[in-house]
């Protein structure tokens, strides 16, 4: 009997969902104007110059893109079909699903003979690929335009840059110039002690706990950590010093000043955390609605959290954008006045099974991202990532892109990352939340961080 | 089965505590499903905030999410692929299971005891450990990837051992061999007797093993993402996807295309539901 | 059906089958444990035989030693807490209580779902769920999420794992507890005393062989559990709740130490295979023929 109450809930399941199919109807308590379900806004893709030259001959070829970047995959699909309509090939666009990191995507492929034509990787999957599998770029009429952001692996260029994102403490300036009833002058704010200062205002106007920390091991194992090595001197270069001298032994990491600073800063974001009785129990989610709502006034994170700030509220008039991961209270370290921005994902071009044609289908695609109108627009707009290329006269429209875009273009924003190895973030995100969640002190933290290097060949 | 009257109150008592007690784990079981029906009808920013009520709502209830999920896994193809595979590779596992075991149960010879060996053995190599060889052996070397056929030919490869095993219990227990003998002797060859009188007696177990295979089979999101890679045989796990981000995972969505791929295979199982116990209570009575 | 058509037989009956398994099963698994020689990464085209070095690095991985000490502890609670709880259940189901059909099916319910999604639809529940539950009760129970204490966690994998196995093995007790004649079943409904000792004299040896079944099931997905893991608490908080097969799997492909990886996944299907195999050995020796 009730068995058959089952059957029914299910047919009655189904029967509902066909009928909003048809008829499109919500039904509930709705009273918000603001209604959730509308089309995100999209800008135009201005599809009517179009000078690119295509080569002809390469009609009607087929390749495949694999995709590790999960929030623009639409994007990409789009970006596919109307690169196909012009150039008539075809790009297929393979997402990296979840439960597999890329790198364990790509090998598995390469293992199964049918490897992408292209991957976007990160930088470190690359370096690790690179000589083995990809295609040599050196000699690509792009890598003009983003000279600042090309990897080299033994002198030569492997990746297609196609992204520059940035990190650093998201602020929202409303809530902060609401709450202190003034101005919020972010440039003002050039030394712990002063953000220290600021957060203590914070606290009295009402704001309890003004700054929302992510618990994630990607978070506090790369994003956080990786100062500690990014802000030696601010290069990508000297980020590989500093990690050659810790392997080596020969810079000890509990005397060494970029380490201690780190840890005061994460103190500090510690004590002001949101969810500081439970920090490990934070959810990313959460953070973005606090954030938007003004629960809270920062959130460490980079520009990628836009779209879950946006679907929390946030428009793309509000005023959001960066200040610097403060180290020490002094106002000329560029640490304190630089956030920082680096290219991340990378496209690798397969050279090992991709037919000479397939290679030159995503040469062609590659430089129809850089050269073309229609695939900077849709770099810039349907992507909504920040280009590394100085000739894309397009810029990002949501805030935190534009604000590391802005800071990019002023010199307030230094190119580093540390190319560390694929478990870096894994296996000391797990330090760093067992410091987060005050179960182990600076000593402990900092002894399996030179534990972890001295493992490292 | 019969309900006996013997012990009065004192069993009555027991009774009622047993189905109070039922109930209760049952509440507790049903719960999580509870919370995806919940929540999969509410948009995000209420899931987050308050996943656990219902009425109290800021964005209201809708089907949004289910119509989202609809598109975006491009369900009926995916359903049709699911489809596809799990029927296939169900019947072809539950018909060579059943001949190999029943081979095996007949003859002990060598070849039965090693197969036998190794099939309980394999039933514990983790997969992760054979992930790598198996796509570098069929991808690489055979080069067959991205068919339909080689899913359904490993689908079945990797449920035989487990499959053996069942119908291997099932026919020692409860397959006589005096009946086969007396149909040895009216004359019938080997595969006569196993296709008339061996398969009607498995019943039972067969449809016990139809549902645990096509179960793993409709639900397996591991293997088939090693093999599929073309987006027209993707099958309904693989099409939600684009569901679980990087960086956070868009849960309504994830709710609402969970239920439209539990949802058919849940009709299945109530319909089938009779067939299992019938088919279980026939074999008890032998 | 003796030997006259032995290899006609075999070819109809066995071969087929045989194929299916061993060229999926076997043959990987034997080219992986060829590779477990090798110093392949996983990528190269390149393979040089090694010898037993990867296994060198195996012994010095002590996180894989504890992950395999927290499985072990895992398996022991899993096993038992399945197999009690699908046993009563099974027994209370074939009793003939009202609703037992609904019963049945609803308790198979969890294993409708892969158990991926399961774990996220637990994550879920306990980190958004019983918080939320927690904030608007007081209760101490859900104040903090039971994701972001080790010991939570570890009950939080453990309550997922019984929920989601024990009502596959309610079905096979529950084809036990029927396939058992009706004088058995009604001599064991009598009540009081006399009951219980026929649940014990009488009832559960001659439900050995479904114990045999189920216990050797619920061993061997224990040990191998991967997927609730991982979508559940992907070893957090701080790596405290990884078990050994995520681990392997995260030494082969985020430690790209594939060799290392694929050695320790061939220890650990050693350890499985001595394990399960003397549970079969000891409980079909307690079997009775039916």
């Amino acid at each position: 009997m009730k068995k058959e109450v089952k059957k029914v809930i299910a047919m009655g399941l189904a029967a509902a969902l066909m009928t909003t199919m048809l008829t499109g109807c919500r039904f509930g308590f709705a009273s918000d104007p603001d209604d959730p379900n509308e089309e995100e806004e999209t800008i135009p893709i201005d599809t009517s110059a179009d000078t690119f030259e295509y080569d002809s001959s390469l009609k009607g070829t087929s390749i495949t893109l694999l995709n590790s970047k999960a929030e623009i995959q639409v994007a990409l699909e789009e970006m596919g079909a109307v690169f196909e309509e012009k150039s008539g090939v075809h790009v297929e666009v393979m997402p990296v699903t979840d439960g597999d990191s890329p790198y364990t995507k790509v090998v598995s492929l390469y293992n199964s003979g049918n490897p992408p034509t292209m991957s976007i990787l990160d930088t470190t999957d690359v370096i690790a690929l690179a000589e083995e599998k990809a295609a040599d770029l050196t000699n690509e009429e792009w890598t003009k335009e983003a000279t600042e952001y090309l990897t080299e692996v033994n002198g030569k260029v492997y990746s297609f840059p196609l992204c520059i994102e940035g990190r650093g403490i998201i602020y929202n300036k409303a809530v902060i110039d609401e709450a202190l009833g003034e101005e919020f002058e972010p440039e003002t704010i050039t030394t712990l002690d002063a953000f220290v200062e600021l957060l203590d205002r914070l606290v009295d106007a009402g704001v309890e706990k003004p700054i929302s920390l992510a618990k994630e091991d990607w978070s506090l194992g790369a994003h956080h950590l990786q100062y500690i090595y990014e802000t030696y001197d601010g290069t990508s270069e000297g980020a590989q010093e500093v990690i050659e001298e810790i392997k080596d032994g020969k810079l000890d990491l509990a005397s060494y000043d970029r380490m201690s600073d780190f840890l005061d800063m994460f103190d500090v974001l510690k004590k002001y955390n949101v969810a500081k009785g439970d920090p490990l129990g934070a959810d990313y989610d959460e953070m973005a609605i606090d954030l938007a709502d003004g629960k809270t006034a920062f959130w460490f994170n980079g520009n990628w959290a836009w779209p879950n700030l946006s679907e929390a509220g946030a428009e793309n008039e509000d005023e959001y954008g960066f200040l610097p991961y403060f180290l020490n209270n002094d106002a000329d370290d560029f640490a304190n006045q630089q956030i920082q921005g680096s290219p991340s994902k990378q496209v690798m071009l397969d050279g090992q099974m991709a037919s000479e044609k397939e290679q030159a289908a995503a040469k062609e695609f590659l430089s129809w991202i850089v050269y073309s109108e229609i695939g900077q627009q849709m770099l810039v707009y349907t992507c909504n990532v920040i280009p590394p290329f100085t000739n894309n006269p397009y810029e990002p429209v949501d805030p935190l892109s534009r604000d590391i875009y802005e800071k990019v273009h002023e010199g307030k924003a230094f190119n580093a990352s540390a190319i560390v190895p694929n478990d870096h973030w894994s296996v000391l995100g797990a330090a760093m939340q067992k410091y987060l969640a005050g179960r182990s002190d600076r000593e402990e933290l900092i002894a399996s961080i030179q534990d972890y290097w001295d493992e490292q060949e | 089965m019969k309900q006996t009257t013997i012990g009065g109150t004192k069993r009555k008592v027991a009774n009622a505590l047993a189905m109070a007690g039922l109930i209760i784990i049952f509440i507790a079981y049903m719960f999580p499903f509870l919370m995806v029906l919940i929540n999969s009808l509410k948009q995000k920013r209420d899931i987050i905030k308050s996943p656990f009520s219902w009425l109290f709502t800021i964005k209201g209830l809708s089907f949004d999410n289910f119509v989202k999920a609809f598109t975006q896994m491009d369900f009926l193809n995916a359903f049709k692929n699911s489809l596809i595979v799990t029927v296939s590779a169900t019947v072809l596992v539950t018909l060579l299971a059943a001949m190999l075991a029943y081979y095996i149960v007949r003859h002990n010879n060598t070849i039965s005891k090693i197969t036998f060996a190794l099939m309980v053995a394999s039933m514990i190599i983790p997969f992760q450990a054979i992930m790598i060889p198996l796509v570098s052996i069929y991808g690489g070397t055979l080069n067959v990837l991205n068919h339909r056929i080689t899913l359904i030919f490993m689908h079945t490869g990797f449920s035989m051992a487990m499959s053996v095993f069942m119908f291997h219990g099932f026919i020692k227990g409860n397959v006589p061999m005096a009946l086969e003998e007396a149909a040895y002797i009216d004359g019938c060859t080997h595969s006569q007797t196993f296709f008339k009188i061996v398969l009607p007696l498995l019943k039972p177990i067969i449809s016990t093993m139809v549902i645990l295979n096509s179960l793993a089979f409709w639900n397996d999101f591991l293997l088939p993402s090693l093999v599929l890679t073309d987006k027209k045989l993707l099958t309904l796990p693989l099409s939600t996807y684009s569901f679980y981000g990087t960086y956070s995972a868009d849960y309504g969505t994830i709710m609402a295309g969970l239920l439209l791929c539990v949802i058919p295979i849940l009709i299945l199982y109530i319909v089938l539901q009779k067939q299992i116990i019938g088919g279980v209570v026939a074999g008890a009575v032998k | 059906m003796k030997s006259k058509n032995g290899a006609k037989d075999f070819g109809m009956f066995a071969l087929p089958g045989m194929f299916c398994f061993f060229a999926v099963v076997i043959v990987p698994f034997v080219y992986g444990v060829y590779l477990t020689l090798t110093d392949w990464n996983g990528v190269s085209k390149v393979k040089k035989f090694i010898g037993f070095k990867n296994f060198a690095g195996v012994v010095k991985d002590t996180q894989f030693w504890t992950s395999l000490l927290l499985t072990f502890k895992y398996v022991i609670v899993v096993v038992v807490l399945v197999n009690v709880i699908a046993f009563a259940i099974a027994y209370l189901l074939t009793r003939g209580i009202k609703g037992q059909n609904f019963f049945r099916a609803g308790f198979f319910t969890p294993n409708l779902i892969g158990g991926i999604v399961l774990g996220y639809i637990w994550q879920f529940v306990f980190s958004r769920v019983f918080v939320s539950i927690g904030e608007s009760t007081g209760w101490k129970l859900f104040e903090v999420s039971w994701l972001s204490d080790p010991t939570n966690a570890f009950i939080a994998l453990v309550v997922v794992s019984v929920w989601q196995l024990s009502g596959y093995m309610i079905l096979i007790y529950v084809a036990g507890f029927m396939g058992l004649s009706e004088d058995v079943m009604e001599a064991a409904s009598i009540d009081g005393a006399s009951g219980f000792v026929m649940l014990k004299n009488i009832i559960m040896p001659l439900m050995m062989s479904s114990v045999t079944i189920c216990l050797f099931l619920t061993l061997s997905r224990a040990f191998m559990v991967y997927d609730v893991n991982l979508s559940l608490t992907a070893g957090a908080p701080y790596g405290t709740t990884e078990m050994a097969a995520m681990h392997v799997y995260e030494k082969a492909f985020t430690s790209r130490q594939f060799g290392v990886g694929q050695s320790e996944a061939l220890i650990l299907f050693i350890i499985v295979a001595c394990i399960s195999g003397l549970q079969v050995y000891f409980t079909k020796k307690q079997e009775v023929e039916a």
